[in-house]
This record gives structure tokens, C-alpha cells and sequence, in this order.
């Protein structure tokens, strides 16, 4: 099973037609995922390496039935093509794209969760972003909507993943993978400071996914997204939840890469977090193969 | 982007907010034509991208032509925080006594997932100090990120931090600052103090601005308010090869990867390594090559680096195209300290045989990040590193 996206979701791709798009598009179909259509407004009625491309969102929906859209649109119309998929009823969209402003985030997050509360308020399935600035999700062995590579996520694991971090998320699938153990469904959160899912937002997910044991979460400087969580588990989850703190040595002040990862006074800094997920009772791994062994104790115990 | 408390005052008139007028100098004369043409006792501030100007001495009031002049030629030249004073704003000076001084701010807040709203009766200190000793004297409010601020919100917040003067006016700079946040993509903005005079009237004495680098494409007319001179000249050089870099203090092992967060890693296992990392370098996904080559380059070039320590998980990126960037390097001349790689991932053996074939003790792979790290450790601190 795996959360969020599975062999039957059906995806849609704005921005399909641009060099990243396109190149993970293949990438994706590559993996066994359901890509049914893309949508680059001007080039509606083109067909792009086998795919009909639509002028709109609203369109490639109804004729394709999609219910995810992964987004590769530049940043400067980013947020808009976020807002264009929720309204189009789109219930998860997946936005890839780095480096959009703040402040249409701020504007684009806001009216997602108004959507999402009113779909649900009339019985629908409700509305969520997942991103920006992240490599998107994937449930192993049944559909990637994001643009890590394939060959790690092939075989399906009981390992839930959550990260604000790309690279660092491969690495953590890979020695899951490598120590026999594989993970059920990765979700990429992102790097931004204005992302539409947080980490308290995914654990209630995997705490009721049959098919996931035990999640890892891999954080980093800035922000309180890991200190919520560490309340949320302790208050919630009977799973057991593995950490890894990324930046723990970065100094305060200086944007690590990540527009998110910059510690600003006294939030955002290792302590807080290393603090939070002690009082949860959560381990937290010094290094990345120290992971691999606090998820064996936790299953063991 | 910072914006100098000079530039920062700029855009904050642009959006009618009450701003106490100064004049830029960039050596003692000017500062005392300026003092002629006030006639009056004035403040000479340095203008520098760091916080605690005031505590370093970068901040003095004189009251007189002459006083002005001395400050100015202590002040120009300065170091604060490693940071070279070449301007100085010169504005009016003003009777604190005779008034109150207040604190608002905004930032980006991603616990609300907009700006808070930040106001404070003490005044005048670094919001940092007040939230550490007296937090409760902080009032928060989370700003709307589609209506912005709206009058009777800032009035709301106003009262709450206890402002006394003209509600109206002082709410009304409150919404002025909102719109500028918005509209100028703000990181950060502050207005700190917020000086209300014995009438009641509000009156900005000082800034602080920093705008979103992601929306700079549409800040065009605010561009030249980056001063490439208060930037470290690697970050200039790697902001033109499109690199996310950071020059970090003490540091003697070159860091670079593929990924923000492998790279943040890294850091880490460099410091536990017990080294001192120099650098964040990311390279970003699928890197060719000529994207290394140009990578090596640039930290090679930092005095400061004894040893480099590459850290690629290849996913995107081939470890053999950076195996042929770090060999081009060498080959070039440019590649003189020791390089440890630890490159997992796509196309790894390939990179092996290119390094085995080039047999270079300047460069060596590790199975993993912390052997590599160790021995970039090892030989920055063997060459007598910081």
C-alpha cells in the first residue's frame, strides 16, 4: 500500500514540454508510474513523445480522470500552477520547482488549506500540496512522482521516509536498501521556509499505513517543523520514529543552501531539536549508518 | 539581499513610512558638508551588513563639526565583524529623551507559514536580547499573507505592546511597513527604534531590510543595492557559476557535493572529523564534468583550504563526470591541495578506473563519507591549517 501515491494514481505533468520536465516524465513512466498527460498552456494538442499535452489543468483532468500533478514550472509561475491544479480539484500536487519566492508560497499555501477545507467540508477528499523545493514522493515498486532516481525505490521495503531533504533522502533509502530493509513510501517535504506538507503532517499517514513499521525522519537547522513532529509523536504515534539532524554544525546566520535552513536567534538551532526528540523519546542518529542501527533496535524492541 | 540601513530607509519612503532623513558619505568631508548642512548635532553610522554597530563603535553621536569629522575618520575604514565600514549615513540626531522608543518587525515565518508581526515597547535593543530576557514583552501576530496588514490589526497589536502616541499614525507606519514587506518580497524588515516624540508622531530611526534572493527578478530597480565590495569575493565568483556557497569562518577543508543537504552533512562529518570545514559548495544535480572542473576551481582558490573534501551521492550525477572534472583540474594546474571523494552511485566504477589509470596521490576515492572525511581532516591539519 504505501501512502499518498500507489499504482493506480494517475499523473498529470505541468511543465511537461520544459528540459526538466520532460527528462523526468520519462524518468517516471520509466518507474511504472501512470503518466497520463501533460500541460504546457500554448501547446495544447501537441503530443509530446506519446503524451497529450493540454492548455489547461482543468482539461488534462477530465479527460484523463488525474488525481496528482507534479509540477516543473519555472518560479516565476510556480505558485500560480499550484493554485490552477487546486482549483481544478486536483487532490495532491507535487511541486518540484526551486527557488519561488516567498511570498507567493505564503499566498499559494494559504489558499490550498482554504480548498482543501472546503472540499472536505462537502465530503471530497480535500486538496494538498506537497513542496516546493523538494524531489517529490514515492511508493516503492508502484509509482514515483518526484525526480529521485529509480533503481533505489524499486524494491518495496516497510520503511516510511520523510525528508527536507533530496540528496540526503536517497542516501537513507540506499542503506535501508543496503541493510535489507527498503522503505514503504519516501516523501520529500522540501527545503523551503513555506512548504505545503510538514512532517507532522505526513507521521499520522505512516502511523496508519499497514504496510510501514517503523519511519525515519531526516530534519535539518531552521525552522520548528522537527519540533512539532517530536510533540506529535510523542502524543500519537505507537510506531517507532528514527531522526537525522542535518547542519548540526552550521554556524547562525548563513542561509545553509536551503532558503529554510538558516538558524535566526534561537530558532531553528540543533539544540532545540536534539531537545524535542529526546523529551519524544525519538533516537537521533549522529551519522547516517547510525540510522540503520536505531531502526533495527526500534523494531526489535 | 541586505539592504544598508540607508537603502533600507529608501524603499520604506517609497511606501510613505515617516523616515528620519540622512545623507550618505564615504569619507570625512563629505560627512562635514553634511554636518554644515544640517547645523545641528548629528549621528554618524556605519553602514555594514552586520548587526551590533552601535556595540562595535560603528554608531557615535557628535555634536559638533568637528566631533562629526573625528567620528567619521575612526568610523570609515573600520573593521566590524570582518567587515571593512566604506559609508557612512550622517542624519539629524534626535532627543531620545524627549520621546519613547518602540520596536515592529516582520519576518517570514514558517511556523505560520506567513510573516509575524512582531512590536515591542523596548525599544532601541536588539529584538534578540528582548526575546532572550523578557520574551512576554513581545507581542506576535500572524499577517494575513492575502489581505496584509490591515489598520485595525496593527492598532490591535499596538496596544497590546502598550505604544503610547498617535494610535492612528503610528498603526498607519505599521501598515505602510506590511506593504512594503509584501511588495518588496521581504526576508525581514524592522524598524527599530520606532521614535515617538512628545506630540505623539511616529518617526523611523532605523532600518532593517532584507529581501527574498527568489524574487530579486522582480526587484530589478533595487539590483544596484548589492554592493559585490561587502561580499567575500568567492561568494561573488560562485554566485556567477550559479553555485550555492557559503565561505565559512576558520575553516581549513573545502567542502563540495551534490545537494543542500548532503552538503550541510558533510559539514558535520568534516567538524567531527576534527577539522574545520572552509566552505558550502553545492553543486547541484547532474553535474557534468565542467561543473566540477569549474567547483575545484573555485575552492582551490580559497587560502584558506588545505585539503578538499568531495561528497557526491550519484543519483542524476555520473561519479565518473566528476572523476573527469577533478582529473581536469589536476591536469590543469589548477588542483594542487589533496582531494578525498567518496562518490556513491551512478556509474562508480567507472570513476574508480579513471582515478586507478590517472594514480595521483593528490586524489583518492573512500567507500564512505567519513573515511573521506578523515583523511581531508588528516591532511588539512597535517599542512597546518587554522
Amino acid at each position: 500500500m504505501g501512502i499518498l501515491v500507489d499504482k493506480n494514481s494517475k499523473v498529470i505533468v505541468q511543465g511537461m514540454t520544459g528540459s526538466e520536465g520532460a527528462k523526468h516524465s520519462r524518468a517516471m513512466k520509466d518507474f511504472g508510474t501512470q503518466v497520463v498527460a501533460g500541460v504546457t498552456p500554448g501547446k495544447g494538442g501537441q503530443d509530446f513523445e506519446g503524451w497529450p499535452i493540454y492548455n489547461s489543468v482543468a482539461e488534462a483532468k477530465e479527460k484523463h480522470g488525474a488525481n496528482v500533478s507534479i509540477i516543473f514550472v519555472p518560479p516565476a509561475g510556480a505558485a500560480d500552477a499550484v493554485l490552477e491544479a487546486a482549483h481544478a480539484g486536483i487532490p495532491l500536487i507535487v511541486l518540484i520547482t526551486e527557488g519561488v519566492p516567498t511570498v507567493d508560497m505564503m499566498r499559494a499555501v494559504q489558499e490550498v488549506k482554504q480548498l482543501d477545507a472546503e472540499s472536505k467540508a462537502k465530503g471530497g477528499q480535500g486538496v494538498r500540496l506537497i513542496g516546493g523545493n523538494c524531489p517529490g514522493l514515492v511508493t516503492n515498486g508502484q509509482a514515483k512522482v518526484g525526480i529521485m532516481p529509480n533503481r533505489i525505490y524499486e524494491k518495496p521495503g516497510r520503511i516510511g521516509l520523510i525528508s527536507r531533504s533530496g540528496t540526503l533522502t536517497y542516501e537513507s533509502a540506499k542503506l535501508l536498501n543496503d541493510a535489507g530493509m527498503g522503505t514503504s513510501t519516501t516523501v520529500g517535504i522540501g527545503g523551503d521556509p513555506v512548504i505545503g506538507t510538514t512532517f507532522a503532517d505526513v507521521l499520522p499517514m505512516f502511523e496508519a499505513d499497514p504496510d510501514t513499521d517503523a519511519v525515519v525522519l531526516i530534519g535539518e537547522i531552521g525552522g520548528a517543523d522537527e519540533e512539532a513532529a517530536a510533540e506529535y509523536i510523542a502524543q500519537n504515534m505507537k510506531k517507532p520514529v528514527v531522526a537525522f539532524i542535518s547542519g548540526r554544525s552550521a554556524p547562525a546566520g548563513k542561509r545553509m543552501g536551503h532558503a529554510g535552513a538558516i538558524i535566526m536567534g534561537d530558532v531553528g538551532t540543533p539544540e532545540s531539536k536534539l531537545a524535542a526528540f529526546k523529551k519524544a523519546n525519538v533516537p537521533v542518529a549522529d551519522t547516517m549508518p547510525e540510522i540503520i542501527d536505531l531502526v533495527k533496535k526500534a523494531l526489535n524492541q | 539581499m541586505k539592504l544598508h540601513e540607508y537603502q533600507g530607509k529608501e524603499v520604506l519612503r517609497q511606501y510613505g513610512v515617516n523616515v528620519q532623513d540622512g545623507k550618505v558619505a564615504t569619507t570625512p568631508e563629505e560627512v562635514q558638508a553634511i554636518y554644515k548642512e544640517y547645523g545641528q548635532p548629528v549621528v554618524v553610522k556605519a553602514q555594514v551588513h552586520v548587526g551590533g554597530r552601535g556595540k562595535a563603535g560603528g554608531v557615535k553621536f557628535s555634536s559638533s563639526e568637528e566631533k562629526a569629522v573625528e567620528n567619521a575618520k575612526n568610523i570609515l575604514g573600520m573593521d566590524i565583524k570582518g567587515l571593512t565600514v566604506n559609508k557612512v549615513l550622517v542624519t539629524k540626531a534626535v532627543d531620545i529623551d524627549a520621546g519613547t522608543e518602540y520596536y515592529v518587525g516582520m519576518i517570514v515565518d514558517r511556523n505560520v507559514q506567513s510573516y509575524t508581526l512582531m512590536a515591542s515597547a523596548e525599544g532601541g535593543m536588539e529584538i534578540e536580547e528582548v526575546a532572550a530576557a523578557t520574551p512576554e514583552k513581545i507581542i506576535k501576530h500572524r499577517v494575513d499573507p492575502v489581505t496584509g496588514l490591515r489598520p485595525y490589526e496593527a492598532r490591535e497589536v499596538a496596544i497590546k505592546a502598550g505604544f503610547k502616541g498617535n494610535l492612528n499614525k503610528i498603526a498607519d507606519m505599521m501598515v505602510k511597513m506590511s506593504k512594503a514587506a509584501f511588495e518588496r518580497d521581504a526576508v525581514l524588515v524592522e524598524i527599530n527604534p520606532l521614535f515617538v516624540d512628545a506630540d505623539g508622531t511616529p518617526l523611523a530611526l532605523d532600518t532593517k531590510f532584507e529581501i527574498d534572493d527568489n524574487a530579486m527578478y522582480r526587484h530589478k530597480d533595487v539590483a544596484h543595492y548589492r554592493e559585490l565590495a561587502a561580499e567575500h569575493p568567492l561568494e561573488i565568483e560562485a554566485s556567477e557559476y550559479g553555485f550555492a556557497y557559503v565561505k565559512l569562518d576558520d575553516g581549513n577543508v573545502g567542502v563540495l557535493g551534490n545537494g543542500a543537504g548532503i552538503v550541510m552533512t558533510s559539514l558535520d562529518v568534516v567538524n567531527r572529523a576534527g577539522a574545520k570545514p572552509a566552505n558550502f559548495l553545492d553543486i547541484g544535480g547532474g553535474a557534468k564534468a565542467d561543473v566540477v572542473y569549474n567547483a575545484v576551481k573555485l575552492v582551490s582558490k580559497d587560502p584558506d583550504v588545505k585539503s578538499i573534501f568531495i561528497n557526491i551521492f550519484g543519483g542524476i550525477t555520473r561519479a565518473d563526470e566528476v572523476a573527469k572534472g577533478v582529473i581536469k583540474a589536476l591536469e590543469d594546474g589548477i588542483l594542487t591541495k589533496p582531494v578525498r571523494m567518496r562518490i556513491a552511485g551512478t556509474a562508480e566504477d567507472e570513476a574508480k578506473a579513471l582515478l586507478n589509470e590517472k594514480n595521483s596521490d593528490l586524489i583518492k576515492m573512500y567507500p564512505t563519507m567519513f573515511e573521506a572525511a578523515e583523511e581531508a581532516a588528516k591532511d588539512a591539519n597535517a599542512a597546518g591549517g587554522k
